[in-house]
Parts: structure tokens; sequence; C-alpha cells
């Protein structure tokens, strides 16, 4: 699999990283170098082997519908330089 | 050695307040040498606090008095936690991780947060973020403390108090560091500690351990911060015996040997020690047997980072510049003002680890590698189980080479970094409890041995480890 | 023969009516902005989602009822995307195991709407497959100002739930009717409220004179605009170039904009999500919620028009509120009259509680003393007047309405002797309509009747009076 520079833009901008051309060319053969050693993978026989998102089976762990203590307001927002009265402030969406 | 500290402090036969004083200067003129500590909390007041309930004879709890340092990449309270990411500058958490509070619960005094690999992603403590000073090994500075709770393994072995270290794997980043630096490092099964208020690096496979300088004073912290907890679902409800005063008698226990344990690319010097090691295990009464982990050696470090790294670029999603943390001024729309932020303040190689999760988990890649790897750890995890049938616990080394100096690293592509994690992924990636302890030295720095048990059988590595622990 | 010219799916998130929200305990009703909200809704590092056990059984529950097969083994998924009102820039959500799958809705009605111009001919029943039931959480709300925007982060983590349909309806008239449908059933279980919870929906609209080129419509919010946005949609359609791409709704304008092409649109990058553990939903514990499951409305207003001969409208529509319909099967059971209950529910109890704006627990009644004076009623012993008073008095307070008109002497008078007087006396107290009556104005009858009804306290059997006044007059 070949990875181009235009597939590491892609990327970027699906995780919003926004890089240098540099940057772009550098990566990119980052990746190629590790994502080739990742194919490695294919070789293993894996069919009707169910994938394992955890390491140990962990089932069912859920809460009570009872409500718990919040944080205060002014605490949350005193962690940002971004607020207005109640509100967290955030970049325009249009 | 810690435990007969705890019983003076429960006493009143040591002041603590003098104590705490003299244990953070010391660690401030270590600080300023080997860059271990990246954000203070208060040890004085704490130990005030502590000392007026030794007075009045309410001294209570397992870590009674115990100075304890904690990776960076755990929430505190009130204490700036950033997992050395610049992309967390400023953000003090509004809650302690669950393992934090557990400490502070048993009478722990926390002295500050140790620097490690920016949110986990290394293991030699050089990818430290924008801006934060990388950790020196503590027996030679011009080598790595290994990564990535680089400077937990470095203040472990440095600290002139007693000491105890909350550490956190991921990859190997309890093992590597503590072997590197010549520590013990403690890393439980996945779910036995909860991971309440750790910074996400890849969330299945996160497991917050603990760095001593002998195994029972690192048995003693795990066993403090083990159970289950209500506020993460992922952790175990498994039962939990003491894991302290494990008897150290080891007749008769069957020690598996992994056939390609030993890389070809070790020297001479390092696989000696290893070998009298498993010579000194063999003498005080295992059996020793010879294994084979096929899949695990060869598809181990595939599947672990394309799994890890995909979870990690879900985790780092959320670091945009609103809540808390680094910020920009708000200009432009969302996808500008994201970027930016995320541009400016994540580090090289987190940026190189959300492509690579990206890419894994993207439309038309990811049955090839996300799910194919969560299948490959299936086999893994069924490799480990076949071989626990004939053995009690396995035993290699931790890394296939002593810490390296800052030059050697400099060299290394980043795949060829990853691959140094190659001993200690597998376990991690099986979610299996594993230990590390210094059993000699090659070329004038440590050499650990690394102790693998099943699921949730950390008393048997524990026993393992404490047959050659000589302290 | 039936032309189908349109085809419309729905994607509809509905609140679930919970206490707290579906991955922590903050609760789901805080009225000042960032007040419901802690770590894990906030995003904060370090923190972890614990589902919430009653968000997965009103999911179940819905799922259920709506017909779907529950998945054994669930797990839940992350949907990665940047919003600024999405905490995580993640949505926790149900991607590879949706909690329920192939279920259907039945619709009944071809009703003649605004739109007849899309409406088919089809009297017949017409089936909506459901392809997926699964859960959710809401993400935070936004307010737009110029140059940025507030974020209120109590939605964030709200539990929805998504419901999916196959493009299987062929009008707005008929998405309207899936809508009220759904609403019904939801409001039937009890896991919705109509009041406080919000619908939202997604649509996706084709036209056959378009080769069905699918468009998607994203976030009405509300019953109605689905209608009006679908309406739009689809005139639209016909009128312009259709490409496929996701359009938006502005409910101020009226109109259906565009907002991205189908092609740029977000790779979610779907994992799963690794800090929740995968569920395995019992047979045992499936069967122990379907018994939970009320009898739904449907099912009853047909139950009762086949099985009692109750008028099908009455049966409709005081199916549509649980708690009355309960309260009318309760005093059916009592052995009253089914068509007589029917009748008096609908244009008693139910006027009551629309004029005071009140649900049935609000009030007094109960099946016991509503079915002890629809007896009264169907044998005769009182007037219809009477029980319209006693039925107002029942909502404010228990009483036995037997006693109370044996107390009061409040029986029908049918006795003519009796009556003859107030007859004679209405006859002369008004002689303008004596004699309009006579010069063969039959109406002012009734009139006279009502006088005598009057002065007898509305006790006086009407027919007896009627009959006596014409015999008085001849």
């Amino acid at each position: 699999m070949e990875i181009t520079p235009d597939l590491v833009k892609k990327v970027a901008q699906n995780a919003r990283l926004r890089l240098k051309d540099e940057e772009i060319k550098t990566f990119a053969k980052d990746l190629q170098d590790i994502l080739t050693n990742f194919e490695i993978l294919n070789e293993l026989d894996t069919a009707n082997v169910p994938p394992s998102f955890h390491p140990t089976p962990i089932q069912n762990i859920t809460r009570e519908d009872t409500p718990q203590p919040c944080v205060n307001r002014e605490d949350a927002l005193a962690l940002t330089p971004h607020k207005k009265d109640k509100y967290f402030k955030g970049p325009k969406t249009l | 050695m810690i435990q007969q500290f705890i019983t003076d402090a429960k006493r009143g036969n040591i002041d603590l307040v003098e104590h705490a004083s003299k244990a953070l200067e010391s660690a401030h003129a270590i600080n300023k040498e080997y860059r271990y500590i990246a954000a203070w909390a208060d040890p004085v007041a704490r130990a005030e606090q502590l000392q007026q309930l030794a007075k009045t004879g309410n001294a209570r709890g397992k870590l009674f008095g115990v100075i304890i340092s904690v990776k960076d990449n755990l929430c505190v309270q009130g204490v700036e936690s950033t997992a050395s990411s610049a992309i967390l500058k400023g953000y003090k958490p509004l809650y302690n991780a669950t393992a934090v509070q557990r400490c502070l619960d048993e009478g722990a005094i926390i002295l500050g947060k140790t620097v490690q690999d920016e949110f986990g992603f290394g293991g030699f403590s050089i990818n430290t973020g924008t801006g934060i000073e990388k950790p020196l090994n503590p027996l030679d500075k011009k080598r790595t403390c290994g990564g990535s709770s680089g400077g937990a393994a470095g203040l472990t072995k440095k600290a002139p108090f007693p000491h105890l270290a909350l550490a956190e794997s991921t990859g190997g980043s309890i093992a590597n560091p503590a072997s590197f630096c010549g520590a013990v490092g403690l890393t439980p099964t996945f779910g036995r500690v909860s991971r309440y208020g750790l910074i996400d690096y890849a969330n299945s496979l996160d497991k917050i351990g603990s760095m001593a300088l002998t195994v029972e004073d690192a048995a003693l912290l795990l066993d403090a911060i083990s159970g289950p907890d209500p506020h993460d679902s992922t952790s175990a409800n498994a039962p939990t015996d003491p894991l302290t005063d494990i008897p150290r008698a080891i007749h008769g226990l069957r020690i598996g040997i992994p056939q390609d344990s030993f890389p070809e690319t070790m020297d001479n010097t390092t696989r000696r020690v290893l070998m009298l090691a498993l010579q000194q295990l063999e003498q005080n009464g295992a059996r020793r047997l010879d294994i084979k982990l096929p899949i695990s050696t060869k598809y181990g470090l595939a599947a672990y980072y394309t799994l890890a790294m995909s979870e990690a670029s879900t985790n780092l999603a959320k670091y945009c510049g609103i809540r808390y943390g680094a910020s920009e001024a708000l200009s432009g729309n969302y996808n500008d003002y994201f970027s930016r932020v995320r541009d400016n303040h994540l580090g090289e190689e987190a940026k190189r680890r959300v492509l690579l999760g990206t890419f894994a988990r993207m439309a038309g890649y990811r049955d090839a590698f996300y799910t194919k790897a969560a299948q490959a750890r299936t086999k893994i995890i069924q490799e480990y189980q076949a071989v626990f049938k004939d053995v009690d616990v396995i035993v290699t080394p931790t890394m296939p080479l002593v810490a390296p100096t800052f030059d050697e690293l400099k060299n290394l592509t980043p795949l060829q970094h990853y691959q140094m994690d190659v001993l200690t992924v597998p376990p991690n990636l099986a979610g299996l409890p594993h230990i590390t302890i210094p059993i000699g030295e090659a070329h004038g720095m440590p050499v650990g041995l690394m102790i693998t048990a099943p699921h949730f059988h950390e008393h048997k590595m524990i026993q393992v480890a404490k047959s050659y622990d000589k302290k | 023969m039936t032309k189908n010219n349109v085809k419309i799916g729905l994607e509809v998130h509905v609140q679930l009516k919970t206490e707290t929200k579906l991955f922590c305990g903050c609760p789901t009703n805080a009225a000042e902005p960032n007040t419901a909200v802690c770590p894990t809704c906030l995003g904060h590092p370090g923190s972890k989602p614990v589902l919430n056990t009653r968000a997965l059984e009103f999911a179940t529950k819905l799922a259920l009822a709506l017909g779907c097969t529950i998945t054994p083994h669930v797990t839940f998924s992350r949907k990665t995307y940047f919003y600024p009102d999405l905490a995580k820039n993640y949505q926790i959500t149900q991607h590879e195991t949706p909690l329920g799958t192939n279920g259907q809705l039945v619709l009944t009605e071809a009703r003649a709407t605004a739109d007849a111009a899309h409406k088919t001919a089809l009297p017949e029943e017409r089936l909506v497959r459901i392809t997926r039931v699964h859960m959710e959480e809401d993400p935070g709300s936004l307010i737009h100002e110029q140059n940025n925007c507030l974020i209120d982060y109590n939605r964030s983590g709200i539990p929805l739930c998504e419901i999916v349909t196959e493009p299987d309806m062929r009008s707005p008239a008929e998405a309207e009717e899936f809508m009220e449908k759904l609403a019904s059933i939801l409001s039937y279980l009890g896991i919705f409220d109509l009041n406080t919870c919000v619908v939202k929906a997604d649509v996706n609209v084709s036209i056959a004179e378009k080769n069905y080129q699918r468009v998607e419509i994203k976030n009405i919010t509300g019953f109605k605009e689905i209608y009006r946005a679908l309406l739009f949609e689809i005139e639209r359609q016909k009128q312009e170039e259709v490409r496929k791409e996701t359009r938006g709704w502005s409910a101020e304008r009226g109109v259906t904009y565009h907002m991205r092409l189908k092609e740029s649109e977000e790779d979610y990058g779907y994992i799963t999500e690794p800090d929740l553990p995968s569920f395995t939903i019992s047979e045992t514990w499936v069967k122990s919620v379907q018994a939970t499951l009320p009898e739904l409305a449907e099912n009853r207003a047909k139950r009762w028009s086949t099985e009692w001969n109750v008028d099908s409208g009455d049966a409709k529509i005081i199916a549509q509120n649980l708690d009355v319909a309960t309260l009318f099967d309760d005093i059916a059971k009592h052995g009253c009259d089914p068509i007589l209950s029917a009748r008096w529910i609908r244009r008693e109890v139910l006027r009551i509680l629309n004029d005071k704006k009140i649900g049935l627990t609000q009030t007094e009644f109960d099946s016991h003393h509503l079915a002890e004076l629809f007896k009264l009623l169907s044998t005769k012993k009182i007037t219809d007047r009477i029980g319209q008073n006693i039925i107002a008095l029942l909502a404010e307070k228990k009483f036995s309405p037997a006693a109370y008109v044996d107390e009061q002497n409040l029986g029908v008078v049918a006795d003519e002797s009796a009556l003859k007087k107030a007859c004679e006396e209405a006859i002369a107290n008004n002689a303008k309509a004596v004699d309009d009556y006579k010069k063969g104005n039959e109406k002012t009858l009734m009139f006279l009747v009502g006088q005598v009804m009057k002065a007898t306290g509305g006790k006086a059997a009407p027919n007896v009076v009627k009959e006596l006044l014409a015999s008085l007059l001849k």
C-alpha cells in the first residue's frame, strides 16, 4: 500500500491537524515505513476469530438512574479564558 | 522498608512536617539536575494535616505519611496535570483520579507530578511536550530514563527519602523505565486498578501501577489502589487478595522461558546477567520450562500499535482549545480554530500517532488494520492462556538493551523506536500483569528481568520477584 | 394500481425520560446553563462513561414495542467528528450492534390533507420497516453569535434513542402519521415526556422523476416541522436539479438549504468504545421487559370496537392517553355498558382534562366511582344532566354517586302526576312559546322541556316531560 502525501493530507484534515508541506512529506515517509510493517497482520489467519476490544471479558456494568452532584459552573468555567456569562465560548460554526 | 516508616509515622515517632519539608527540598535539588517533576503539590501542608492526626491518635491508612509521586497523566485535583503535553498546559483537574484518591484515603502525601512522554507516546521520555524538559537517567545523565513513566522511574531510583511512585503502562511504560533506572516496576492486570482520572492514551490498554525500590513496597502501593470502582465500568470485580506479605518461597513453581525472548541484537554482557538470574531462580527451587509464543512475538507489536493509536487518536480529539488547556484567540470557523490549536500545541510524536490512528480506523482501512489488530489480540490472549496451562509465570528480559544514550536514540527511525518495545508489548496487549526487577548491571547500567503472570494472578509474579529480591 | 412517486425514510431521535444522563449522574432537567455538568459530560481528561440502567431498559422497551429483534450482545462505538457542541469531539453511539433491528410500524390511515397531490390511494394498512433502534448521547447546545458561539453542556450526554426506518413512506402525510403513531407508543411506554423531551429527525427524500436521487435533510426539530420540511423538499425536487447532498431546514423561512455534498461527509472512523464493557442482553431480561409493556393504543382501540362494539372514534381517542385508556378498561371490567362508558369518558372526562389542561392523575377520578355513576346512567336512575353535574364533582373529590343521588334526592322523576304541576306552570309562564308551538313551531316544545328541567333541578326524565307537555298542549 502506498501512503501518498495526498492521503496524509486527507487523514490530517480528518484529524484537524494542519500540516506544513514538509511535515506532510516526513509523515508520509514515516507512515509508509510503519504501516508497511504493520501489514504483517495480513498474514495472520483470523477467519472466525472474534475481535477483543478488551484484554479480559467485561460485561454488563451499569449504574442506577440516580442524580449525582455536578461540578460548580464557575469552577468549570475557570479552566478556560473562552467564556461569556454562563456559557463557554467556542469558534463560530458557519 | 517503607512498612517500617509507616509504623513509625503512625506512632508519631517521625516529625512528618520536617520530613516532608526535607523531602521537598531534596526533590527540588534532584529536579534541577534530572528534571523528574513537572508540577508540585503541597506536601508540607498535607504533612501538617497528617501530623495532627498522628498527635490525636487517629493515624490510619496503609500509606500513612508516605511521600508518593504521581505520573503526570493522573489527575490530581488542583494540581496542574498535563500528561506532559503542551495542549493541556495550565489544566488543573476538578477531581482526583481514583488511584490518587485511594492513596490520599490511605494517608499518602503527594509530592508532585512526574514527567513522561507526551500522553505516554514513547519509550524514552524524549517525546515530552513542547517546553517540557526531558528527564535524565539517574545513573548516567547522557542516557535516557526510559519511558513513558521516565520521571517516575528516575525519581524512584534517586529519591533519598522513602518514596513510592504511581505510574502507568500502556505498552510497557512502567517496566521499560523501571528497568532502565534500576527500579522495581509493577503493572497489574488490565482492570485491576480503576482508570477513572487517568488521562487516556489507549483505554483498552492503559494500566495504572507502581514503582518502588523493593518488590514489597511496589506491592504495597498496588494493594492500596486496587479494586473495582463505580466510576470506571471496565474496572474488574475480580477478588483482590492482599498483595503484601506474600511468601517468597518458589519451590516447584513452573517458570516458562519463551524461545525468542533473547533478541539477536542483545549484547553478550546483558545476556549473561539475565542467564545468571534465571539460574538463580532455578536454584531457588523453580522449575524451568521452555515455551513458545510465536504469534505474540511476531504480531504483538503491529497489533498493539494499531489498536493503541486508533484509540489514542479518538482520545486526543477532545483537545481543541475550548474548555481547558491551551487555547488561541477565537477566530476563524471551528475547523480553522481546532486545527490551529492542535497544530500549535501537540508534539511531533503525538501528531504522528494521531495520523496513524486516524488512518487505521478510516472507512476502507479499518477492517485491515483496526479490526484485524483486535482479532490478532484475541489470538495472542489465547496463546498466552494455552501457555499458562503449563507454567505459572513467564520470565523474559524486560528490555532488549540497557538504557541507550540520547545520541544513540537520535539515529533511530520512529519504527525502530516502536520496535524497542518488542518484549513489553505482548503482555501489555494481552492485559497481563507483569513486574520488572533489577537483577544486575551491564556496562554500568541496570538490567531488568520481567515476570509475567496470568490475568489477576499478580501474587504469583510478586512471589517469584520476591524470591529474587534481596532487600 | 398504486403509483409510488415519493420515498421517505426517517431517522428520529427521541429523548428518553430518565432522571440522569446516559453516561453520568448529571440531572436531565436543569434550566440554568452549564449547571448539570461534570467531568464526564464536559469531556474532561480522564473522565469515563458509565451506562444508565434505566436508559437501557427504556430503549429496550421501545425496540420491543416497535417489534424489533433485540441484539443479544451489544457494544457502543465512538463516532469521531469535530464540532463545538460535542464535548469529546466524538459521540458515544451504537454503530455495529444496535440494540434493536428489523422492526415495523403499521400505518392505517390514508388521510386527506393539504398534500393531497402526494397522497397515495392506499386505503390498506401500510408497513414501515424499522431498520434499527439504538442508544446514543446528545451533544450540548449552541447559541450562535456573530464571531463565535456560546455553548451550554446541560444537554451533553442526554440519553437519546434513534429510530431508523427504511424509505417506506410515500408522502409527507404518511411521515406525519408515522410520527404520531411513534409519539403515542412513546407516551404509552412512559419513556418520553411530551412536555420536556425533544424530538429531532433527519429525513431522506427522493422522487421518481429524479431517479430517486436521495437527499438528506438534517436536524428538524418537532413533529410539525418534519411535515413542512418534506412538503417543501418534494416540491423543490420537482423543480430543481437534484444531487446527492445534505440539506438543512430553516423553520423561520420555511425552506431547506444546501449544507454539504454527500461526498464531503466526514469519515467518522468508528471504533468500539473502549471505556464501556459489552452488554449481554439475556432472553430472561428481555422477557421481563416485554412483560411490562402495556397493550398499545392501536390494539386497544381495535379490541374495544370489535369486542365491545365501542364507537371506533371514541375508542381511538380514549386509547391515545394511556391513563384514560386504562381507566376505561377498568370501568368496563366493573360490568358497565362499554358503549355508554366510552361515550361519557370521551365527552365528559376528556373534556374536563382538556379544559383544565391537566392529566388524569391530577384529578380524583377513579374507576370504581365512575363505574357506579355510569351504572346509574345506563339504568336511567339519573338524567344525563345530573350525570354531568356529578362527573364534574368526581373530578374534584371521591364520593359514592349512588349515595349522593339518594342523599340529595337527585333520582330521576318520571312520575306524570309529580311532573304535571311543573308542566302546567311552564305553560302558564311562557305564553309566547306556547303560542309559537301552537302555530306549528315544534322546536319550542324543547324550550318548554328545558323550563321544566330547570324547575326540577334537572331531575325530570326529559322524554316523560316531553310527552306530558305535548298532551297538555293538544
